[in-house]
């Protein structure tokens, strides 16, 4: 179920009365987790077996752990197996294609089978929470959790179910625990949270993705400002989808009395590719900071450790995105990116001599150069993109200025944000006029079809 | 890719301070009432006033635009228009439309031709099958409430079970946003669950049903999105104002007779009409009709019989009788046509511009049309 469609609409107007009756009482979390299960099942009622699996697997992995003395093997264990269910589910088809390839390439003709699953829907992102609770516990971070229903809503609760945040035990099941305090102004906050989501998606992203799809399914046929200007377009396409998605979930979630963390802090406005990723996809950069980086040392065995750790944690990142190439190559121009900027971001010229505008521009320019490799449907494709930039000539690219306009208004909008003028964006009307341009616009201009977010594939 | 690890949140803290957004829009209680306000006003009277802006002044024999025929908010204000200058409105698929003749040849203008006024007003659409004719009347022809109607049956809807929509595998057929969307459920229709209900909600909120008229007409039946893709320079607005297309004053085909397209005779498979959904759907037009006032008198035909194998006309005879059976019975007006003249149809169920002054010949010589005229004169 999308949250941009008419059945969500219906399936909210079902469940938040309920919720709202029961939320003082016991069946608030099997309400909770009867709406995550329709919401989620409503695209495979399959898909629900693994969540349930997902979940038993991590709970009775915690028991055991406080039952039993071998807390480090049930661990272990759950984490093999999450990995294991991620691996199959996601990986089964890549890993068979590299296999079946090295075996030709050793002359062989033995070809494994694929393996002909379906994708579950967000299963990195329910698996990633899973892991978090139990690895958090084994760390001694939080407590058990001893209501299954509970725990089982922790996984599944709807709002950020398919594409996050990724919400950490400590944040989210204290809230699960506690009645919902649902203010007057938790639902206003969760109707502003979701209208602008609803136009970063319908009006934004979709409309970016029209160009971006056409140039991109045949970069053969177009000429470098046309390749530039889609590959501008799909950063900030995957931008709106994504962060429109979040806050489309974060606002839902607010209605219920539920606060989900920020995921996106307008990143185009970064000025080191550190500070990128503590803008872009929150939840993601600080599990991986948590749960890879940090385990792997961190910055705490010096320099050489340190840029190593964060290499191999931003090539697992981008494997996280998608099982190809072209996903790992993406995490690794990232990697690139930190390791040759990292002491460059810490030095006073840097911080105080270049103009933070310069620096902005730099890392937006880094990082859409990097989205060709995201967006490409083959490493041969982004190859090819990457090579028509630097040497197809000029023609007319066609992007529609419209589009171009309303970007450049979300950029500004969000330059004013980040400075003193912000206060002429908290004016009321403003603040009205703003709601009220985005749903005529919505309501009037958008087209009929309905477009899944991007991030639902990872 | 953060450097240090965050500090730990109390477990017992129930409501964490999180940042709200990265952005301002952030309204109030009063705020919301405000943009709800706001934003009603924009939903209720942008549709209200754009009428005031395009000019919609339909001349003699006028027709919908063949290419907006799935533009019901124009169908709806042709309603309004028509309502308020003719006494009787002529409803029906492409055979009263005129697929084959020019809008000065169609049923309608020689219907006024004999009438010596503009009596009646060419309502048909292209591809109004019964159940979208029900869904049209039901949401977008409210003016035709206490109007006269003649309204036409059109018995090729229910000839084979594709054409009554009755299969199983997928197809497109024509406005599916006018049939029923859940229920009864119509096999061939595998529209997702969020489609329909956004169906449901363009009837209900007619800013909706203005929007896509604006698509139709003004973006090529596009969205504005994908209408700057093809036009990447142009200024949406501009395109606007260029006001409504002008009416086609051709035939929509080539008018030549069915024996000179090469068309073979034809055996059709029809739906029994106790079984048929088109046939439910035009009694519920019809009801629909009644139940707002109007009076109705029912059109059954024409059909090119010389078409039709021997099996199959007495097929298509039997359904005549049961239809004129049924009409009698729940006293509607109604005029079963005999055959034209082979060559005066263009294929099975559309005649050419003789077909129709000759049916509309007949219509006058018959007395329940007449007595149905003189009432309609007498309202």
């Amino acid at each position: 179920m999308l949250f941009h469609t008419w059945t969500f609409v219906l399936f909210f107007l079902i469940v938040y009365p309920v919720h709202l009756a029961l939320k003082r009482t016991r069946l608030k979390l099997p309400w909770l987790l009867l709406a995550s299960y329709v919401f989620y099942g409503w695209w495979n009622p399959l898909y629900l077996f693994l969540i349930a699996y997902t979940t038993l697997v991590n709970y009775v992995a915690v028991i055991l752990m406080e039952k039993t003395s071998g807390r480090k093997l049930w661990l272990a264990l759950s984490i093999i197996n999450s990995l294991g269910l991620l691996g199959f589910f996601k990986y089964g088809a890549f890993v068979t294609d590299n296999l079946n390839a090295l075996l030709a390439l050793l002359g062989t003709s033995y070809h494994l089978p694929a393996p002909g699953v379906i994708f579950p829907v967000g299963i990195s992102f329910f698996t990633f929470q899973a892991m978090s609770y139990t690895i958090d516990y084994y760390r001694g971070q939080i407590e058990r959790e001893r209501s299954l229903i509970r725990f089982a809503t922790f996984v599944a609760l709807f709002p950020r179910l398919v594409a996050g945040p990724i919400e950490r035990a400590k944040n989210l099941l204290p809230q699960l625990r506690a009645t919902p305090g649902i203010a007057r102004q938790d639902v206003t906050d969760g109707l502003s949270l979701f209208i602008v989501g609803l136009f970063k998606k319908v009006a934004l992203a979709d409309y970016l993705g029209i160009y971006v799809d056409k140039v991109y399914d045949a970069p053969g046929e177009f000429s470098a400002p046309a390749l530039v200007l889609a590959t501008f377009a799909f950063g900030w396409q995957i931008y709106f989808d994504f962060s429109g998605y979040t806050d489309m979930a974060r606002g839902v979630a607010r209605m219920m009395g539920f606060r989900l963390m920020l995921n996106f802090n307008n990143p185009y406005l970064a000025t080191g590719l550190g500070d990128f990723w503590r803008r872009w996809h929150v939840s993601l950069s600080t599990w991986f900071r948590d749960y890879v980086y940090i385990p792997l040392g961190g910055n705490r065995r010096g320099r050489f450790s340190t840029y190593v750790n964060m290499c191999l944690t931003m090539v697992i990142s981008g494997l996280w995105h998608g099982a190809a190439w072209t996903f790992v190559i993406w995490g690794a121009l990232h990697a690139l990116g930190r390791v040759l900027t990292r002491g460059l971001e810490r030095s006073a010229f840097y911080k105080e001599r270049v103009p933070k505008f310069a620096k902005q521009l730099l890392v937006f320019a880094f990082v859409t150069f990097a989205w060709v490799f995201f967006r490409a449907r083959s490493f041969g494709d982004a190859r090819l993109i990457v090579t028509r930039i630097l040497t197809a000539g000029w023609a007319d690219p066609a992007f529609p200025l419209l589009a171009l306009g309303l970007v450049l208004a979300v950029w500004c909008y969000q330059f004013v944000y980040e400075s003193a003028g912000r206060r002429v964006l908290a004016l009321a009307p403003v603040r009205v006029a703003v709601v009220v341009l985005m749903a005529v616009y919505l309501a009037a201009f958008t087209g009929t079809g309905v477009q899944a977010f991007i991030y639902f594939q990872f | 890719m953060q450097q240090t690890r965050p500090t730990q949140q109390e477990s017992a803290l129930t409501v964490p301070a999180i940042p709200y957004g990265s952005h301002e829009v952030r309204l109030s209680g009063r705020q919301w009432l405000a943009a709800a306000a706001l934003i009603l006003c924009v939903l209720v009277f942008a549709p209200v006033a754009w009428e005031r802006i395009e000019e919609f002044e339909p001349g003699a024999d006028y027709r919908m635009p063949y290419g907006l025929s799935s533009d019901y908010w124009l169908f709806d204000r042709y309603c309004r228009f028509a309502a308020s200058r003719c006494d009787t409105l002529v409803l029906g698929d492409s055979v009263i439309w005129g697929q084959y003749v020019r809008p000065d040849q169609t049923l309608t203008h020689h219907l006024n031709d004999l009438a010596g006024r503009s009596r009646f007003a060419n309502m048909g659409v292209d591809g109004l099958h019964p159940a979208a004719l029900a869904g049209l009347i039901d949401y977008y022809g409210r003016a035709i409430s206490g109007k006269n109607v003649l309204l036409h049956c059109n018995v090729l809807w229910m000839s084979s079970t594709r054409h009554d929509l009755q299969t199983d595998k997928e197809f497109h057929f024509n406005h599916p946003r006018l049939v029923p969307q859940f229920v009864p459920r119509i096999p061939c229709y595998r529209e997702s669950y969020a489609d329909r209900l956004g169906i449901l909600v363009e009837r209900t909120v007619p800013f909706f049903a203005w929007a896509n008229h604006l698509r139709l007409v003004y973006f090529d039946r596009k969205s504005v999105p994908a209408w700057t893709l093809e036009h990447p320079y142009g200024n949406p607005a501009k395109g606007i104002g260029r006001g409504l297309p002008a009416p086609e004053g051709s035939a929509r085909q080539e008018p030549f007779p069915w024996t000179d397209r090469g068309v073979a005779r034809q055996s059709f498979p029809w739906v029994p009409l106790d079984a048929s959904f088109q046939w439910r759907s035009f009694r519920r037009a019809l009801a629909m009709l009644r139940g707002r006032g109007s009076r109705v008198f029912v059109l059954v035909g024409p059909f090119n019989e010389h078409m039709l194998e021997q099996e199959s006309l007495q097929t298509y005879a039997a359904r005549k009788a049961e239809i004129a059976a049924w009409l009698r019975e729940q006293q509607v007006a109604h005029y079963v046509p005999p055959a034209l003249p082979s060559q005066y149809c263009a294929d099975a169920s559309h005649p050419l511009d003789e077909g129709y002054a000759m049916l509309a010949a007949q219509l006058f010589e018959c007395d329940s049309f007449i007595e149905f005229l003189d009432r309609a004169s007498t309202q």
